[in-house]
C-alpha cells in the first residue's frame, strides 16, 4: 500500500478500547478477557482461524451480543449496552460477514439504509462511487443479483455511506479473487487516508490483512494468543498461530 | 357481472380487514390476536360518532387515531416486554383481545348498535342495481391499498420497515431501530384495523364480539399471504371468489368457511401459500 494512503494528516477516527472483553451466549463465553485498542486512524486487523470469537467480539462491541465482562469505549466514553442504533449515531460503522445485504432490495435502498435520513444521501453515494464506479450505474439493481465480489464491495460501500469513525469489517475478503480483494483493499486505504477512520478488520486471509492493516493480533478460543506491529516478522509470527 | 362485483367487493372488504394484522406479521413476527378487538373498537368509535352527532365519516380518521394510538401503547406496555417470547406475546394479544371485548360490553353493554350509512343507496351498473356502499368498499380498499404501498415503498419507515421484515438482525446492525420500527408498524396496524372496523359497520352487527369472525378470516388470509402484500392482494381476490361462487351456488354457511378450508388446503400443498419467498 502507498505510504501516503497510509498516512493520516489529521486523524478523525474513533478510539476503540477493549479491557477484559469477555461475551457469549448464555453461560458459553466464547470470548475471554480481551483487550485490544484500536488508535484513532489506526487498522487494526484481528486474525484467527474459524470459531475463536471474531466475529462475537465485533458483535458485543457493536452491542448484537451482551457484554458479560470487561469495558468498552469509544473516544474514552463506555459505549457497553449501547444499541447499535447508537453505536451508529456515534459514528461506528459495521460491513458483516455474512448474510450482510438485503437481497431483494435495490442496491439504491441497500445504501440508504446505512443513513438514518436521505439528507446525505447525494453525497454519501458519490463518496463510494469513488471507490467502487460500478455501483452508479446499477443502483436499481437488486443486491441479490450482484456477483459475490460485488456483494462484497456493496456491504462495504454500505458501511462507508456513514463516513465511519469507526469501522468494524468481518471478513470482507473470504472467497474474493484478487482482483476484487485488491480494490477493497485500494477502498479501505483511500478511506482512512480521506477521512482518518480507525478500523478493526477481523480476516482470515493473512496477506490482506497485513496489506492493509498497521497492527495484527490472533484471536485464539476467544482470548488474545498474540499480537504485533506489521513488519518483517508479522507473517512468520501470524502463521505460526493460524497454521496455515 | 352482479356476480363479478361481488366478487370484487367481497375481496376488497377481506383486503381492507387483513392488511394491518399483515403489517404486525410481517416486521413483528407474530400474529395479533387483538386485530379483532382493534376492529370492534373502530366500528364503537362510529357509535361514539354517531352519537356525537359527527359526520359519519370523521368515523374514519377518528378511528385511525383511536385505534393507533391504543395499538402503541400496547406495543409498548404488552408486547415489547414479551418480544423474546413470540408465544407468550401471541397469547397476550389474546388475552388483550378478550378484555377488550369484556370492556367494550362494560361501556356499551352487549346490545347490537346502529351506525348511520356512511354511503346508501345503489348505484345502477349494467341494467341492475347495486349497493353503493359495496362499491364504496371497493373504492375504500384502492385507496389504502395504494396508501400502504406507497408507505412501504416510498418512505424511510417503509424501508426499515422492509429491511426488518428481510432480516431483522442485520437492520438492527446497520442501526435501525427495530424498536421504532416495531412500534411504529403496530400503531399503522391497529390503525388500519380501527378504519377497517369502521368501514364494516354497514355490512354486519356492531356489537362487543364482532371482530371474532372477521379475525379468522383475517388470520387465514395472512397465513396464506406471508407476509407478502402483492400475495394478500391475490389471496383476498381468490378467496373472495371461492366464498362468493360456494355462497350463490352451494349454500351461504359453506361459503362462510371456505376461507378457512381453501386456507388449510393451499398451506397443505404450499407453506409458503401464496407469497413467492
Amino acid at each position: 500500500m502507498a505510504d501516503a494512503a497510509r498516512k493520516v494528516e489529521a486523524p478523525a477516527g474513533g478510539d476503540l478500547v477493549l479491557e477484559g472483553v469477555t461475551s457469549g451466549y448464555g453461560a458459553v463465553s466464547v470470548v475471554k478477557g480481551v483487550s485490544l485498542r484500536v488508535a484513532p486512524g489506526e487498522i487494526v486487523a484481528l486474525l484467527g482461524k474459524n470459531g475463536m470469537g471474531k466475529t462475537t467480539l465485533l458483535k458485543t462491541i457493536l452491542g448484537m451480543t451482551p457484554l458479560s465482562g470487561g469495558a468498552i469505549a469509544v473516544d474514552g466514553a463506555s459505549v457497553a449496552g449501547l444499541s447499535p442504533a447508537k453505536l451508529v449515531a456515534l459514528g461506528v460503522g459495521y460491513a458483516p460477514q455474512e448474510l450482510a445485504l438485503f437481497q431483494d432490495l435495490s442496491i439504491r435502498d441497500n445504501l440508504r439504509l446505512a443513513l438514518s435520513s436521505d439528507k446525505r444521501l447525494p453525497e454519501a453515494l458519490e463518496r463510494v462511487f469513488g471507490h467502487f464506479p460500478f455501483l452508479a450505474d446499477r443502483l436499481s439493481q437488486h443486491a441479490g443479483t450482484l456477483s459475490g465480489g460485488e456483494q462484497k464491495m456493496l456491504i462495504l460501500a454500505r458501511a462507508l455511506m456513514l463516513k465511519p469513525r469507526l469501522l468494524l469489517i468481518d471478513e470482507i475478503s473470504e472467497g474474493l479473487q484478487p482482483s476484487v480483494v485488491d480494490r477493497i483493499a485500494t477502498a479501505l486505504a483511500h478511506e482512512r487516508a480521506a477521512s482518518g477512520a480507525s478500523m478493526l478488520i477481523v480476516e482470515q486471509n493473512l496477506d490482506f490483512a497485513l496489506r492493509v492493516a498497521d497492527r495484527w493480533a490472533v484471536l485464539k478460543l476467544g482470548e488474545i494468543d498474540d499480537e504485533g506491529g506489521v513488519d518483517e516478522t508479522a507473517r512468520s509470527r501470524a502463521l505460526a498461530h493460524l497454521g496455515v | 357481472m352482479l356476480l363479478v362485483l361481488d366478487i370484487l367487493t367481497t375481496a376488497a372488504i377481506l383486503f381492507v380487514v387483513s392488511i394491518g394484522l399483515l403489517a404486525v406479521f410481517g416486521v413483528l413476527k407474530i400474529i395479533n390476536f387483538a386485530h379483532g378487538a382493534w376492529l370492534t373498537i373502530g366500528a364503537y368509535c362510529a357509535v361514539v360518532a354517531a352519537k356525537l352527532g359527527l359526520n359519519p365519516w370523521a368515523a374514519l380518521p377518528l378511528a385511525f387515531v383511536v385505534g393507533g394510538a391504543l395499538g402503541g401503547l400496547t406495543e409498548l406496555f404488552i408486547i415489547r416486554p414479551l418480544y423474546r417470547r413470540p408465544l407468550d406475546a401471541i397469547l397476550a394479544t389474546w388475552g388483550l383481545g378478550i378484555v377488550i371485548g369484556q370492556l367494550i360490553t362494560l361501556g356499551f353493554g352487549r346490545d347490537v348498535q346502529m351506525t348511520p350509512n356512511l354511503v346508501s343507496g345503489t348505484v345502477e351498473i349494467f341494467g341492475a342495481d347495486y349497493s353503493a356502499y359495496r362499491l364504496a368498499t371497493l373504492g375504500a380498499a384502492i385507496v389504502i391499498g395504494v396508501a400502504f404501498a406507497l408507505t412501504i415503498g416510498g418512505t424511510r419507515l417503509g424501508l426499515s420497515a422492509r429491511a426488518v421484515i428481510m432480516n431483522e438482525t442485520l437492520a438492527r446492525g446497520l442501526g435501525i431501530d427495530t424498536a421504532r420500527v416495531r412500534l411504529f408498524t403496530f400503531m399503522m396496524g391497529a390503525g388500519l384495523a380501527a378504519l377497517a372496523g369502521v368501514l364494516l359497520t354497514p355490512l354486519t352487527s356492531v356489537d362487543p364480539n364482532m371482530g371474532v369472525g372477521w379475525l379468522i378470516g383475517a388470520f387465514m388470509l395472512v397465513m396464506v399471504a406471508d407476509a407478502s402484500f402483492l400475495a394478500l392482494g391475490v389471496a383476498c381476490l381468490v378467496f373472495g371468489a371461492a366464498q362468493v361462487l360456494v355462497s350463490t351456488f352451494v349454500s351461504p354457511i359453506l361459503g362462510s368457511i371456505a376461507i378457512a378450508v381453501l386456507a388449510a388446503l393451499v398451506l397443505r400443498v404450499s407453506p409458503k401459500g401464496f407469497s413467492r419467498a
